[in-house]
């Protein structure tokens, strides 16, 4: 059931009662849970946050937590699946699920008592009819007159009459297109408007929007393009929305400067370069390391690396300050970047959507810059660190000080932490293009990382592996001479545990599908293992990533081939 | 006193608010509060101010005195004059303090006040300071000192008067002759 009124169908009734938060492992969800957190902290209402990272653990934090609790809160999980059949709750517990993932399971939606949507209304409009896909029974009636009909006779008699004939056969015919609507319904996954959007908005209408919250909502808005999980052209609209929220929290005084103490957070719309860490980092590094540019140019090649250095030449920027942290460079210099770039970009085959994205950046207190982008790959960094002394809950709180701004030391850590990432994904990426690892098996184009080299460690987290996917057929597509990489997806293996010999597989769809980005992955992954009667592992709430043993990896390939021809 | 404690009895003052809420009157002990209209500007004690505003329920105005303008001519005041001037609140450090805490956002040029106020509660403890070396060298009884506030008598309460104990007793020890119980010394 979605929910009409913010305030009355939810906000109201938590007031006064003891809350429980189920929260997924990644940016924007940690940021729709600290606009959350703020709204209750503002009200007084008592609650227990628990990180989850895929349905297990759901189910186990609930199991634990669920005492006395009636109202749970679900934040980018458990959409797409049917939560009350999967956590079997008590008649009185209400759940309120603000999630991205589509498509929406049906339970989910048509339960109008113990299950509230906080979404879009627009984004559920593709959902079947309640007609098409429940039926109240009629069957009832029917099979208790074939068991009265011959009690004598002791085995139940199939009635011949044509009445019954016909109304099996609508059941059947209903039941076939139940099933052919299930499977269009569910065949393709998405993601809709990013949780931490919709809090906020939602926080708006209560009147209790801030500045922080704001910005918690744009790093959110940025995590879902940041990791491809939504197309441009939302991305746009919903930085739309969220300029004109900045302009009003963000007014510039009649002098022109700003009346606000330096220390209150201020947050600037600006089209920023798409460098990724550039003011974190030297200027030659981020540029090598950031998706488009480096994609377009070929970096990782000799030649690559020839062509930049022609073009940091031509616009004018010295290699040796290039190569030196942004900081130092010259004042004149940093502030020419954009515009020099813009100017000789076409020369070399860049257009301007790779160099430029317009996003927001903040700054609090003197030193403390950061845009939106570099925020996120930050908070992604700590979430996924690879120290294993810590445990998952401890990243997630990490991740929660890095949000609330406490710390400058954890924000440069996880600066740090994000640099690494980014290394790691570049060279994996150029091994594989280096040693032709990428082959096309008819329908789809694969590769794995191998086992045991020092960068595959990073890749056994969803966040990265996401990305390490995208990279890989971007950069693959602009190499190869075959025409039809463009259109074909990638399936990427990552070794994830190497004691128990496990691996995780992720299939992300073709590039030329970029202005939708649906994934068929995860329905393609599902019937392969069905057919295959082989055991594998969906974790995490994302349904196109999967694990399963590194054994069946050959197996469960030529299923996936078959179905997918 | 801690200083806390001082901080507790300056959030007795009154601060204008704008709220956003409407409610009826509030009666407590200490007085009575409201009633709250969402858009019409009411009196509160500030502990109630700092409360609300945390949990953005209103806007907080700063009150009539902090402002550059007024702040500067107080400035030059306390500088030109020998003694003690007249502060425009009794509590102006706490109040000062509390608000540029929780309604930084409210309260225009914040920085500035904030500086303007450091200097003019460092010109009063130099003020101060120097009248107590005066006071102990010249060796008088009493001394009067007209505007001070209590945050600024609390920072040399405890010391003052266990100073001028201590001188009390040596004094006493010089004057009264043998008999006196040296054990009196801590």
């Amino acid at each position: 059931m979605l929910v009409k009124d913010f305030k009355k169908d939810f906000y109201d009734t938590l007031q006064r009662q003891r809350v429980l938060v189920l929260v997924a492992f990644d940016v924007d969800a940690l940021c729709a849970c600290k606009i959350l957190q703020y709204l209750f902290h503002c009200d007084q209402v008592v609650y227990t946050v628990v990180p989850v990272d895929g349905l297990q653990s759901l189910e186990q934090a609930y199991l634990e937590n669920a005492e006395g609790i009636r109202q749970v809160v679900l934040i980018n999980c458990g959409a797409t699946v049917d939560i009350v059949d999967l956590l079997q709750p008590e008649e009185h517990v209400r759940f309120y699920i603000c999630d991205s993932h589509r498509p929406v399971d049906i339970h989910n939606f048509y339960n109008a008592v113990q299950v509230k949507l906080l979404m879009r209304e627009d984004e559920l409009s593709t959902i079947p009819s309640y007609d098409e896909v429940f039926r109240d029974d009629e069957e009832d009636s029917d099979q208790s007159d074939e068991e009265n009909d011959d009690p004598e006779s002791g085995y139940k008699k199939k009635r011949f009459d044509d009445e019954s004939i016909l109304r099996r056969q609508e059941r059947r015919q209903w039941n076939e297109e139940r099933v052919r609507i299930l499977f269009d319904y569910t065949k393709f996954t998405s993601y809709g408007t990013s949780v931490a959007m919709v809090m906020f908005e939602s926080a708006w209408k209560l009147s209790k929007d801030t500045n922080n919250l704001l910005w918690l909502a744009i790093v959110g808005v940025t995590d879902q393009y940041v990791h491809f999980k939504t197309p441009r052209d939302k991305y746009m609209e919903d930085v739309i929305a969220l300029q004109s929220h900045v302009s009003r929290h963000n007014q510039r005084g009649s002098d022109g400067e700003s009346l606000l103490s330096v220390n209150c957070l201020r947050i600037s719309f600006e089209e920023e370069l798409h460098l990724n860490l550039y003011r974190h980092w030297t200027l030659f590094d981020s540029i090598c390391h950031s998706m488009p540019i480096a994609c377009k140019l070929r970096l990782w090649t000799l030649k690559g690396q020839k062509r930049l250095h022609e073009f940091l030449a031509e616009m004018g920027l010295p290699i040796a300050q290039c190569k030196q942290q942004f900081s130092a460079m010259d004042i004149t210099l940093r502030s020419e970047v954009k515009a020099r770039m813009q100017e000789y970009m076409n020369k070399y085959g860049l257009e301007n959507q790779d160099i430029v994205l317009p996003s927001f950046s903040m700054q609090f207190g003197y030193k403390n810059l950061l845009c939106a982008t570099d925020y996120v790959l930050a908070c992604a960094a700590s979430l996924e660190s690879l120290d294993s002394s810590k445990l998952q809950t401890d990243n997630f709180l990490l991740a929660s000080d890095i949000l609330q701004r406490s710390s400058p030391e954890k924000t440069d850590a996880a600066l740090e932490g994000a640099r690494a990432q980014l290394r790691s994904l570049v060279s994996q990426v150029q091994s594989s293009l280096d040693m032709h690892q990428i082959i096309s098996a008819g329908p789809f184009l694969y590769v794995f990382v191998q086992e045991g080299t020092a960068d595959s460690r990073f890749f056994s987290q969803p966040m990265s592996l996401i990305r390490l996917a995208r990279f890989t057929l971007q950069a693959h597509c602009s190499v190869t001479r075959n025409k039809r990489a463009q259109s074909l997806p990638l399936v990427l293996g990552a070794p994830l545990s190497l004691e128990e010999g496990t691996c995780l597989i992720i299939g992300i769809p073709p590039l030329d599908t970029d202005d939708e980005r649906k994934n068929f992955f995860g329905k393609a992954f599902e019937q392969a293992a069905q057919s295959t009667n082989m055991t594998v592992k969906c974790n995490g709430f994302d349904t196109f990533i999967i694990e399963m043993r590194i054994e069946d990896r050959s197996k469960f390939f030529d299923a996936l081939i078959s179905i997918l021809q | 006193m801690d200083p806390s404690e001082v901080e507790f009895l300056a959030e007795k003052e009154h601060v204008t608010i704008v709220p956003n809420f409407s409610q009826d009157m509030i009666y407590l002990i200490s007085g009575d509060v409201g009633p709250f209209t969402a858009g019409l500007p009411v009196s509160v004690p500030l502990w109630l101010a700092v409360n609300l505003k945390q949990r953005q329920k209103c806007r907080v105005f700063p009150p009539d005195w902090m402002t550059i303008e007024t702040l500067q001519e107080k400035k030059q005041a306390e500088m030109d004059s020998r003694f003690f001037t007249e502060m425009p609140s009794p509590f102006y450090i706490e109040i000062t303090q509390l608000l540029l805490q929780c309604a930084t956002d409210d309260i225009p040029r914040a920085d500035e006040i904030r500086t303007l106020i450091k200097d003019i509660w460092d010109l009063r403890i130099a003020k101060l300071r120097s009248s107590i070396d005066v006071f102990i060298k010249s060796e008088e009884s009493h001394a009067k000192l007209n505007f001070l506030t209590l945050m600024e008598i609390n920072t040399v309460r405890e010391f003052l008067t266990k100073g001028l104990d201590h001188m009390h007793q040596l004094k006493s020890n010089l004057t009264g002759g043998g008999m006196a119980n040296s054990s009196q010394f801590l």
